[in-house]
């Protein structure tokens, strides 16, 4: 129930029990008057005999007049006869007036009307008469006659009148009775109603209110739940987790992330956060920006820079990777910053370790290769000591020194060529990218005329750039193995080197493309190559050559793609390696890779 | 040097006329024949001026297809043979040769280190490269002894045994 529905309800409560009671007003005033009928019924009845007996007193006064003037002769005593002489036809037009709606006594009336004009005749037949002889027996007898009928005539009135007063007397009781009854069913029944409609309004807005407290309840409990659900959950994981407001001021601070910043719950609440999460670049020692302003002015996650160091309380230094992300309120506006961080400190000591070991791996698989480029010309030495030993012609000496000379020579490039694979400048030198490929191929040499391994080059010149030579000649090792391997006896390796102009992603540098002509790569090895430790090799690989090659080239600030060739008679898998000119890449970049999911 | 001396003994006779060419070409006729198989040219040229100066006859070739050519058609006492070549390798090339004159011991001389057991167990002796030529003498005079002494189906017992 929302506000307007309680607001109507409060109407309704107002409005109906206003009605209601306007009705039973009007009801009770209708019976009420009803009753006052009845009432007037009676006065009706009590105004029409008491007019009957003043109608009868004046007749009487008259007959009365009449016989004290038949008595004495005096006209005095004629007063009352005349003055009711006026009112009496008066006092009869007021009865038929009154008898209006009675037939029966209407008739009555007529009758002692006529009674009455009968006797008003006679009297004035007496009147006219001789005041001497007026008081005669048989004419009194006549008088007498005509009075008593006339009396008659009004008792039967006045009676009639009577029954029908007892009747309407009877009847205003009972209706008086009935009204009472009617008035406190009616009363009641609109009490009724009225508390049902009372009961069923509250009702309603204590169901509403209950289920709202309900509700509400509910409410409070899930947020409660939800509240120690989150909060067990982010003391559990195992990752370091900080969140603060938007002042920066620590929120929340979770057992993991109190280890490595030193600051314990108690310590680290209400404190800014550049306080707690003291972070610093791990090679230039410099501040890092804190985050939580990089998230404000950024609105949206980010992730700390490359090599940021975390100092604890203690002093202790951890290198970590992180991300920081804004809490929104539902207006969208921050109200708060949630940081994750995580130590990565023997991560990298393990990339790092991985790292070298691979590039001894890269010189163990030349190994074999190697040997036997350096045993030939050896064994050739030792043969010409041999016969240099047992020769005197001065010619064939010189001959077999010469010889001698050759071999060495041959030995010496492949021992400068292998060490090349270590030894390492501390500044990025110009390479010459064709020179390299050529060193490569010389130390493969062995297996690709074993395996009967066609190696096509087409090497545009100059291909200099800036970088690396023994992380590059690792790089071009692994992906020309990887061809070598992937061909297989009697295999095609084309080996390209192209200059490419500079466009709005990149600028200008070289392209290294080696396709070969096995069997390709399938789409599911193309995108899980360049991660650690995932090998097509079996056993006999580490998964870790690309991975390596890739760290390489992206710290030259190259890129390292590998796809299926489309040319017609070379069906295998093709890498390309862009280098650019001129690199950012410095002894100590890091050079593994990131591969991007 | 006594060893070397010592190494010369076989071709001591061969060694007597070594001034008069005439001498020397019916000695050389009746020393040894050697096969040499190896991709690296200057490496076989010189072994070749070792073997002969030690007294053998050298036939050599660039690969196990011109090898075998020659190993049919030539008297071979016996062969020394590289394992990493283009084309026919050397566990290969001696398979061939077994087929045809099982009798005909063969060297594996190579600077691989890894070499299958199958291929071990099929030639009669292996050498790795770079040991030096006293060595390499030292074995072919065996190699050769043990032929000589041994009919050619029992040398066959001789080289699964190693």
């Amino acid at each position: 129930m929302n506000l307007l529905e309680f607001r109507s309800i409060l109407r309704q409560t107002l409005i109906f029990p206003v009605l209601l009671l306007l009705v039973l007003a009007g009801f009770i005033l209708w019976q009420i008057g009803q009753y006052q009928a009845t009432l007037r019924a009676i006065d009706l009845s009590d105004e029409v005999t008491s007019e009957v007996i003043d109608l009868e007193k004046l007749v009487i006064d008259q007959e009365t007049g009449l016989r004290g003037y038949q008595l004495t002769g005096d006209p005095v005593m004629l007063a009352p006869y005349k003055a009711a002489f006026v009112t009496i036809p008066l006092r009869f037009a007021r009865l038929h007036q009154l008898l209006s709606d009675n037939p029966d006594q209407l008739s009555r009336l007529s009758q002692l009307q006529d009674s009455y004009q009968l006797w008003l005749g006679f009297a004035q037949g007496v009147l006219k008469k001789d005041p001497a002889i007026v008081n005669l027996p048989q004419l009194n007898q006549h008088g007498k006659q005509m009075m008593d009928n006339l009396r008659y005539e009004v008792n039967g009135l006045l009676q009639d009148e009577d029954r029908r007063r007892k009747h309407r007397s009877a009847n205003a009781l009972h209706f008086e009775r009935r009204q009472v009854v009617t008035i406190v069913i009616a009363s009641l029944a609109v009490g009724t109603l009225l508390g049902l409609f009372t009961i069923n309004r509250l009702r309603r807005v204590s169901r509403t209110y209950s289920t709202a407290l309900e509700e509400l309840t509910k409410q409070s409990e899930e947020i409660y739940e939800s509240r120690q659900w989150f909060q067990t959950t982010l003391e559990s994981i195992g990752d370091a987790v900080m969140a603060c407001d938007n002042d920066g001021r620590v929120t929340f601070i979770n057992l993991v992330a109190q280890n490595l910043t030193g600051w314990s719950t108690q310590d680290a609440l209400e404190q800014p956060l550049s306080k707690v999460f003291h972070i610093i670049n791990e090679e230039t020692r410099e501040e890092v920006e804190n985050p939580v302003e990089k998230v404000r002015r950024l609105k949206t996650v980010v992730g700390l820079a490359n090599h940021t160091a975390l100092i604890s309380k203690q002093g202790k230094e951890y290198i970590i990777d992180d991300s920081a992300a804004p809490i929104y309120d539902e207006d969208g506006e921050i109200i708060g910053i949630v940081l994750v961080f995580r130590d990565v400190t023997d991560a990298r000591r393990t990339e790092a370790a991985l790292v070298a070991g691979e590039k001894l791996a890269v010189a163990g698989r030349l190994a074999a290769s190697i040997a036997h480029e350096i045993h030939n010309p050896l064994d050739s030495v030792a043969n010409l000591h041999f016969l240099l030993a047992n020769e005197s012609d001065t010619e064939k000496r010189a001959h077999y020194l010469h010889l001698a000379q050759q071999e060495l020579g041959r030995t010496m490039q492949i021992s400068r060529t292998l060490l090349s694979l270590y030894r390492e400048p501390k500044a990025p030198v110009p390479v010459d990218l064709k020179d390299l490929a050529e060193g490569v191929l010389l130390l493969l040499e062995r297996r690709l005329v074993q395996q009967d391994i066609r190696v096509e080059c087409e090497f545009a010149e100059p291909s200099v750039v800036q970088g690396f030579p023994a992380e590059l000649r690792q790089v071009f090792t692994n992906i020309v193995v990887n061809a070598l391997e992937a061909t297989g006896k009697g295999g095609r390796i084309r080996i390209r080197i192209d200059r490419v102009p500079a466009d709005e992603t990149r600028g200008s540098g070289m392209l290294v493309e080696v396709a070969d002509s096995g069997s390709g790569i399938s789409e599911h090895d193309r995108r899980h190559v360049f991660q650690p430790f995932y090998t097509t090799k079996g056993e006999d690989g580490t998964g870790l050559g690309l991975w390596v090659s890739m760290g390489i080239v992206q710290k030259h600030g190259g890129t390292i793609r590998i796809a299926n060739c489309t040319d017609e008679d070379l069906r295998g898998a093709c890498v390309q390696v862009y280098l650019p000119e001129r690199t950012l890449a410095n002894a100590s970049s890091r050079s593994t890779a990131h591969v991007q999911a | 040097m006594d060893e070397m001396d010592g190494l010369r003994l076989p071709a001591d006779s061969g060694r007597k006329p070594q001034d008069a060419d005439l001498g020397r070409a019916t000695t050389l006729a009746a020393s040894p024949l050697l096969l040499c198989i190896d991709d690296e040219a200057l490496g076989l040229q010189i072994r070749k001026a070792v073997l002969e100066r030690a007294g053998y006859r050298v036939v050599t070739a660039l690969d196990g297809a011109n090898g075998l050519t020659l190993f049919w058609d030539q008297p071979v006492s016996g062969v020394v043979l590289d394992y990493f070549m283009p084309g026919m390798d050397g566990g290969q090339v001696a398979a061939e040769m077994r087929k045809r004159r099982p009798e005909v011991p063969i060297l594996l001389l190579t600077a691989h280190i890894n070499l299958p057991p199958e291929v071990v167990k099929m030639v009669d002796y292996t050498l790795l490269k770079g040991e030096g030529p006293q060595e390499l003498l030292a074995k072919i005079h065996e190699m050769l002894n043990d032929s000589h002494d041994q009919a050619g189906p029992n040398r066959e017992s001789n080289g699964g045994g190693r």
